[in-house]
């Protein structure tokens, strides 16, 4: 192999791989459904990921910065809750409720573990009972409403266009554009090497707060998001949320430890693990054995990531 | 280059699972597509339910395949499939999707969420497909719903622990998780019920799982608060088995417990009898899962089905406890005499 592709497929080897599964399980899932790739599946398809995507986005950004976000479905059905109470009166407002929920709670958590010095594992744990709790005071039974023209223009789309898949592009822009400013190169580096940033004039603690502050704008979304694919607010739909979102992390090459992983690979893995579990929908195998199949499945996945990514530091 | 090689072993394991999962599909797909065509059309029925583990599902689970057996029987049911969510609601979404997309005729539900399947839910019935939602109900008024009077449940409890007490007394309040739909209609019902009794109190309001160990833990904690309580108003079999668990090891005073026909808690009940237990029980009765499956293959056969099938909440009582009581079984199972069919063509209309 050339050089030049070589040294772009080892930069790029998440995505790539992450790349080619897709297309092996877009060619399968093509089978079941031969219109998959008609503008109304796509549609159809978007409106169910997004809220996975956005989620594991968040679950990244934390990731990257060195923590795990175990609050993460709490604060999620927090923002689908606060979005659907106030949903009616002006759809704007009630986003920005909920993004403003969803940041301080991930403010919240920054503080802690940047300035308490308290393992995030821990604190994002407590935080899960906290802000269920709230959820629940909030919307203490499934309800509220977004108005209908709304869920119809998310889940059946706007004037052709896939509203989710929009959101998703717009989100990664930016995304990208974050990367950029030196808070985005500083995430890195605090994850990376906490002392070593600190060491070379990087404000760890504010880039640890903001990090986890902006995981919350990208679970607040994902909530809204969710709220918007519903309809409605339901304070016990964000659980699972927590792991599978870690799951996606972790199968895009995002590292445990911090600094490594790249936020395209997110997004598709996200995909991947969203395609998949419809997949095993469509092939008819009895339920219990599609726990099974997913869970091998991702097993799978991870192995050959963290083998391919070994050879690194080989 | 020994890491190469494993990686490319490893990879090739991974397209290859990947490969079988394609695989199994193959079969399975062409041979679910090839459906009966005919005068009154076998159906494609899938059952799309939120958790398929409890011992309740299992029974229904159970319940319905039998009855699939017969429908099949008669040339009326062509495919049934059973989709477990597995506790995701997002996954159920999915799952009704892939149903809509897989063109089936009939998809019956159990809710994970009253309100968030309701989008999903409408599209399938504006795509033509008949939706039939059973047991744990969505607010969409668009789908044919099947089951019990949840309010009504917990006003019949209330009301039947305010007459045992004579109206006064101290109580636990006994209910299932927080934030779900079912439990907050029964306790809406109860408290309804209770304010007829100026006289109860409520000391405690605990929520705990519809599980038993979960439930025994907290209700000893609730109750080693309040060991003067006169009675329990508890919304589910596994809740009421462990309160009165609880009062039988600490070998208290057995105050009435209100129940479901939860085996293990009727077991209970009646070892306990003599020694002046007493309880009112009702069922959620797995023969909701038949009765929704008869409406909708009556409805995708063009008969007219009510949109809202309220099935009567039984009750088992101190008289007919020995009638529902099942010895030889395990704990874990309800027992319920079946609906004749009768009852069942008249409940959806026939």
């Amino acid at each position: 192999m050339p050089d030049r592709l070589t040294g772009a497929l080892r930069g790029n080897v998440d995505v790539a791989g992450l790349g080619a599964l897709l297309v092996v399980l877009l060619a399968v899932y093509s089978h079941y459904d031969s219109e998959v790739f008609t503008p109304a599946s796509i549609t159809i398809l978007s409106a169910q990921f997004l809220p996975l995507i956005l989620a594991a986005m968040g679950q990244s950004t934390v990731m990257l910065a060195g923590g795990i976000d175990l609050s993460l479905g709490s604060v999620l059905a927090l923002a689908m809750a606060v979005f659907a109470v106030r949903a009616e009166d002006g759809v704007v407002l009630a986003a920005v409720l909920a993004l403003l929920a969803a940041a301080a709670t991930g403010a919240a958590n920054g503080v802690l573990v940047a300035y308490a010095g308290l393992p995030p594992i821990i604190v994002t744990l407590a935080a899960s009972f906290l802000w269920g709790g709230v959820t629940l005071v909030v919307l203490p039974q499934p309800g509220g409403s977004v108005p209908s023209g709304l869920v119809k223009a998310y889940n059946n789309g706007w004037n052709g266009i896939a509203l989710p898949a929009l959101a998703i592009v717009l989100v990664l822009v930016l995304w990208k554009v974050v990367r950029t400013t030196r808070f985005g190169l500083s995430l890195y580096a605090v994850g990376g090497n906490e002392h070593g940033a600190y060491a070379s004039g990087i404000a760890t603690r504010k880039v640890k707060i903001s990090a986890y502050a902006l995981a919350g704008v990208f679970i607040g979304l994902a909530g809204i998001g969710l709220a918007v694919q519903t309809g409605s607010g339901d304070a016990t739909i964000g659980a699972p949320y927590t792991l599978n979102s870690i799951a996606a992390s972790v199968l895009a090459g995002v590292s445990f430890f911090g600094g490594v992983g790249q936020m395209r690979a997110t997004v598709l893995a996200a995909l991947l693990i969203g395609l998949l579990t419809n997949l095993l929908l469509f092939t008819g195998l009895s339920p219990f054995y599609q726990l099974i199949m997913q869970g091998a499945v991702l097993i799978v996945a991870i192995a050959v990531k963290t083998f391919a990514t070994r050879e690194r530091t080989d | 280059m020994i890491g190469r090689f494993t990686r490319a072993i490893v990879a090739v394991t991974a397209l290859g699972t990947l490969t079988a999962t394609a695989a199994c599909g193959v079969d399975s797909g062409d041979g679910g597509s090839s459906g009966g065509t005919g005068k009154s059309k076998a159906l494609k029925v899938g059952w799309s339910t939120i958790y398929l583990t409890p011992s309740w599902m299992q029974q229904t689970d159970k319940m319905i395949k039998d009855d699939v057996a017969k429908l099949k029987k008669d040339g009326k049911v062509a495919d049934y499939q059973v989709f477990n969510a597995n506790g995701d609601t997002s996954q159920q979404i999915a799952q009704i999707r892939a149903m809509i997309q897989q063109k089936y005729d009939v998809i019956l539900v159990d809710a994970g969420s009253s309100t968030a399947l309701n989008p999903a839910l409408e599209q399938a019935a504006n795509a033509g497909i008949t939706v039939v939602n059973f047991d744990s109900l969505v607010t969409s008024e668009k789908v044919v719903r099947v089951g019990t009077d949840q309010t009504e449940w917990g006003r019949m409890m209330g009301q039947w622990l305010g007459e045992t007490l004579g109206g006064k007394g101290k109580i636990i309040a006994f209910n299932g998780p927080a934030g779900v739909a079912v439990s907050e209609q029964r306790w809406k019902g109860a408290e309804e019920a209770l304010k007829k009794f100026p006289g109860i109190k409520v000391v405690s309001n605990v929520h705990s799982e519809y599980n038993l160990a979960p439930a025994a833990q907290a209700f000893a904690s609730a109750y080693s608060a309040n060991p003067d309580i006169d009675g329990v108003f508890s919304q589910g079999g596994a809740l009421s088995a462990a309160a009165l668990q609880t009062l039988v090891k600490q070998k208290k005073k057995l105050v009435p417990i209100t129940g479901e026909n939860y085996n293990g808690f009727l077991k209970l009940w009646q070892q306990n009898k003599d020694a002046g237990f007493s309880s009112l029980s009702t069922a959620q009765p797995n023969y909701l899962g038949v009765i929704a499956l008869r409406a909708a293959v009556a409805k995708a056969g063009g008969a007219t089905v009510p949109n809202q099938i309220t099935v009567p909440l039984p009750k088992i009582t101190n008289e007919n406890l020995s009638e529902y009581v099942k010895p030889d079984q395990p704990d874990d199972s309800y027992p319920i005499q079946e609906l004749p069919q009768s009852e069942i063509d008249k409940l959806i209309g026939k």
